[in-house]
């Protein structure tokens, strides 16, 4: 018989007393298991909030830029974005329990009983004070500009909050300003007790938000420098307990893991099947994998992953559910940079890169190769754009043969080796920058170059350290070719911003977008104006009308730019994200299915508020 | 004043100094990194459905602990804060005192990284010396090689290696985090037991790192003293071979005693790749986490703790030094 290795044995006598030190009321294996089983109520519910990691000593407080409050659990909003492309306004109802707009505002209906965590009711107080927040934090509005006669798609300028009583408020839109979101604006923003954060804000603030809606330019300056400042102090604000109206309340967080009791005082309290839940932390998408491959999660949200990892995933018991996500990933291009300012150019690329295989070793499982480039996730192109108008456009599938003509067609010429050189002779090399943490473009990179070396444009792929240094290198015009987000939607108006907005020298205002080339956002430089179909459009004007356009009369408007967009290509869209989330169906069950759309664009506390989500 | 007041005085002026560079050398390096607060997170709030104008206002909001004032002032700023022992505001947790977060994440890298250099100091000598006295026996080849093994294994490499083999193979270790959350932290045994259980991966991962390191340099050193005179002359006037250990283990102590008063001031530094493979909140992560969103006080801070903490260890261990080896007094 051999004698263990001192240094083995000692690991061993290591991790046996560690175990039998924590052995007394809990042990390894119960923790790697995740939570424990739901049996009809109760169970721990086990999850991860991708939207928010755990951040050691920072304040339960949803103002912070490293916030431990998660949505839909503890941090509560009258109601929930569905996410919806035909209506950007519909929402499932949170602590608002209905609604009615108008054109001079919004009133809504409290919810029944809806309570704090202290059992005291939620008031008017209430979302006074959490509008007046979202005030100085610049999501209701931007505080700095003045004038009563704003017509913006960007703001809702709340202007009071008035209670008509029965838990019926009136939240009412700054007079002469007309926002198409106004209602989604005010829903979605957070509600925070007014018992705790009302003493951070001063008692004249709707007097200092009356004064930046106002006309006196000099009183407004003054009083969006003091809402800047109030906003300051609410974000550095750290509260002593956790105070929610959501259907779990925070009672401790360590730097791994947040813990959340069930509300006893939520308003539909019945509905809420898991005692108790557990958000927690993660380093990078690796370990999310391996606490699926031991079963830990009950939901897991998307993550970039490779085919293997997701059969393991599966194979762990996990269901995969599908939801719609409104971003593509494109390889953009610097038009000051030439051989790029050529549209044949641009064109020639889309006709080499092959889609499909750059999506199937880029991003296998959340992605589909992108149909064609108009600037909106293919799903969402296909259900505005009409079938002529669909099919007029170029699907640019891959054909070297066109990709040479056009590039003959632009004074290009290919030498003995099969390399191109560019009109004036020099050979022609592509640098497609990528970023380090963004393994599917990293993973996409490879094949791209592949194909483009292959064709004669000798092409490596670089990556830069971080995202923060890619972004500032893009705008510096250090890119010539690089990886881009774009179709953000669902929201039309945004998903053209990013492209036609201020990444390509354009500022708007009061819905008139106004173009500087000299910009130091711009990194794009497109022309100013497009020519599509014998017509010279603006893009970015029209970019900018879409944010003031009620969603019924876009399809026109949406139709000129996706015809520009996939004429023009300021970037070649590659594939269309998925929204992939996995669950498991073994402590907990009932949750929402593909095509529940509504529901899967929340968390999954959101979908507990509805009922989903029981013990087994 | 005694020659070692003189001595001690003279070293904390030098340290004085050398701090004051590593600062001024810090605070403008973190500044030259491209990027600023704030960028990342504009890019979030643009994807997560806000206008320009919105996310701008945000950051502007959230992030408005970013000094706006020439470079040169705010340098000025921050020595005259520092000398007050006030590290600042930070950036990314929108004003929560640097002090606090260093001061929240400094337990989860000394606790660990001090057991793991102790555990593996202890383990490490007494191999060293059991290697260089049977250095022609098998069992002080294996033990060499095992020290020159472990030493050539990249930390990352280490961190999974054990992260495999006792959480997913064995399922006998959590994985990350620091404790279970299910307890409240105090002073009761389930809270304790779960930090330990939640520390033997890290506390294992920096002792087998730093193992090969002692085992290696303690062999070498007693090679070197068992070649000396008085071991020889020891051995010929027939002292007992215990008391003969004594001599020999003092003596080759000597030079690892420096390397290992070092080592306390480097492991303010925590090891990145470690506490990002166990997700766990040290130091290092923390310098990480505030580089990626440039957050400079944080940034810092850090280095500041990092760079004091290796002045006084080695300050300390010039000091001891001249206590416990009377030559280097003369």
């Amino acid at each position: 018989m051999s004698r263990p290795k001192p240094l083995v044995a000692a690991i061993a006598v290591a991790t046996v007393a560690a175990t039998a030190l924590a052995g007394c009321s809990s042990s390894a294996a119960k923790k790697s298991n995740g939570g424990s089983g739901g049996g009809g109520t109760g169970g721990v519910f086990t999850s991860i909030d991708a939207n928010n990691k755990i951040t050691a000593g920072a304040p339960m407080n949803p103002f912070n830029a490293a916030p431990n409050m998660f949505l839909g659990y503890n941090q509560m909003q009258l109601g929930f974005s569905k996410n919806d492309p035909s209506d950007p306004n519909a929402l499932l109802p949170g602590l608002a329990a209905s609604w009615t707009s108008s054109d001079s505002g919004l009133t809504i209906q409290l919810q029944p009983g809806a309570k704090w965590s202290d059992g005291t009711p939620v008031t008017v107080a209430d979302i006074k004070t959490s509008l007046a927040i979202a005030y100085t934090h610049g999501t209701a509005g931007p505080v700095a500009s003045a004038g009563g006669t704003v017509v913006a798609g960007n703001n809702f300028e709340v202007s009071d909050v008035k209670d008509l009583g029965g838990g019926k408020i009136e939240i009412d839109q700054q007079p002469g300003v007309k926002n198409l979101y106004f209602q989604r604006l005010v829903l979605t923003a957070t509600i925070v007790a007014n018992s705790v954060y009302g003493s951070q804000l001063p008692a004249d603030v709707w007097s200092q938000i009356a004064a930046v809606q106002g006309t006196d330019q000099a009183a407004a300056s003054a009083a969006s420098a003091k809402l800047t400042a109030e906003g300051k102090t609410i974000a550095a604000f750290a509260p002593a307990k956790d105070v929610s109206a959501g259907p779990f309340v925070e009672t401790r967080v360590n730097p791994g893991e947040a813990l959340l009791d069930r509300n006893q005082y939520f308003y539909a309290a019945a509905k809420i099947s898991p005692k108790q839940v557990i958000l927690r932390s993660y380093s990078g998408n690796q370990q999310i994998w391996g606490y699926m491959n031991g079963g830990e999660l009950d939901y897991a949200p998307y993550t970039s992953m490779p085919t293997n990892i997701l059969n393991q995933v599966l194979g762990a018991g996990y269901t995969r559910i599908d939801a719609p996500s409104y971003v593509s990933a494109s390889i953009a291009f610097n038009e000051k940079q030439a051989p790029y300012n050529l549209t044949p150019v641009r064109q020639a690329l889309a006709y080499v890169i092959d889609r499909d295989a750059v999506t199937k070793v880029g991003e296998p499982v959340g992605g589909i190769a992108a149909p064609t480039t108009t600037g909106l996730v293919g799903s969402q192109s296909d259900s505005i754009l009409s079938s002529d108008q669909k099919s007029a456009l170029n699907p640019y599938k891959p054909d070297t043969a066109k990709a040479t003509s056009l590039l003959q067609g632009a004074g290009f010429t290919k030498d003995a080796s099969g390399k191109w050189h560019l009109p004036g002779g020099q050979p022609w090399t592509i640098t497609l920058q990528t970023v380090n943490g963004f393994s599917d473009w990293i993973a996409a990179s490879t094949i791209v170059a592949n194909e483009l070396t292959a064709f004669g444009i000798p092409t490596t792929a670089a990556i830069t350290a971080d995202f923060a240094t890619y972004q500032k290198e893009m705008a510096a015009g250090k890119y010539a070719v690089g990886w881009w987000l774009v179709a953000l939607g669902p929201q039309t108006d945004k998903a053209y911003a990013r492209i036609y907005g201020s990444a390509d020298g354009y500022s708007v205002s009061n819905g008139q977008a106004t173009h500087n080339d000299a910009a130091p956002t711009n990194w794009e430089h497109t022309p100013a104006t497009y020519t599509v179909n014998g017509q010279s459009i603006d893009p970015g004007q029209l970019a900018a009308q879409l944010s003031t356009t009620p969603v019924a009369s876009q399809q026109p408007i949406i139709a000129q730019l996706a015809a520009a967009t996939n004429q023009e290509l300021p970037m070649i869209q590659i594939w269309n994200y998925t929204h992939v989330m996995f669950t498991l169906d073994k402590r907990f069950t009932n949750y929402p299915k593909s095509g529940q759309n509504d529901l899967l664009a929340n968390p999954p506390g959101v979908w507990m508020m509805q009922g989903y989500v029981q013990g087994k | 004043m005694t020659g070692f007041a003189r001595r001690l005085a003279g070293k904390l002026l030098t340290g004085l100094v050398m701090v004051w560079v590593v600062v001024t050398f810090t605070f403008f390096l973190v500044h030259a990194l491209p990027g600023k607060p704030g960028d990342v997170q504009y890019e979030q709030y643009i994807m997560s459905g806000m206008t320009a104008d919105q996310a701008s206002a945000k950051v502007q909001a959230i992030y408005g602990f970013t000094s706006h004032d020439s470079l040169l002032a705010q340098y000025g700023g921050y020595l005259g804060k520092l000398a007050h022992g006030d590290l600042g505001q930070s950036i990314s947790y929108s004003g929560v005192p640097v002090s606090h977060l260093i001061w929240s994440a400094l337990p989860w890298t000394v606790i660990p990284v001090l057991s793991g250099l102790l555990v593996s100091f202890l383990i490490g000598v007494v191999a060293g010396i059991v290697a260089a006295v049977k250095r022609s026996s098998r069992w002080g080849g294996l033990l060499t090689v095992s020290g020159s093994l472990v030493a050539g294994v990249p930390a990352f490499v280490l961190a999974l290696l054990l992260l495999v083999v006792f959480h997913t193979e064995w399922n006998l270790l959590p994985d990350a985090g620091t404790s279970d959350i299910q307890y409240d932290p105090g002073w009761n045994l389930p809270y304790i037991g779960s930090v330990v259980q939640h520390a033997v991966l890290p506390v294992c991962a920096y002792a087998l790192l730093s193992y090969g390191g002692w085992l290696l340099a303690m062999k070498s050193s007693v090679v070197s003293v068992l070649g000396d005179d008085f071991i020889l002359a020891s051995e010929l006037r027939g002292i007992a071979p215990v008391t003969r250990a004594r001599y020999i283990g003092r003596n080759a102590i000597l030079p690892l005693f420096t390397v290992l008063a070092l080592s306390f001031g480097v492991m303010f530094a925590g090891s990145f790749f470690i506490e990002d493979t166990f997700d766990y909140p040290g130091l290092g992560d923390l310098l990480l986490k505030s580089i990626g969103t440039r957050d400079y006080p944080v940034m810092a801070g850090a280095f500041l703790l990092i760079t004091v903490s290796i002045i006084v260890a080695n300050i300390i261990a010039d000091l001891c030094y001249t206590l416990i080896d009377p030559r280097v007094r003369r």
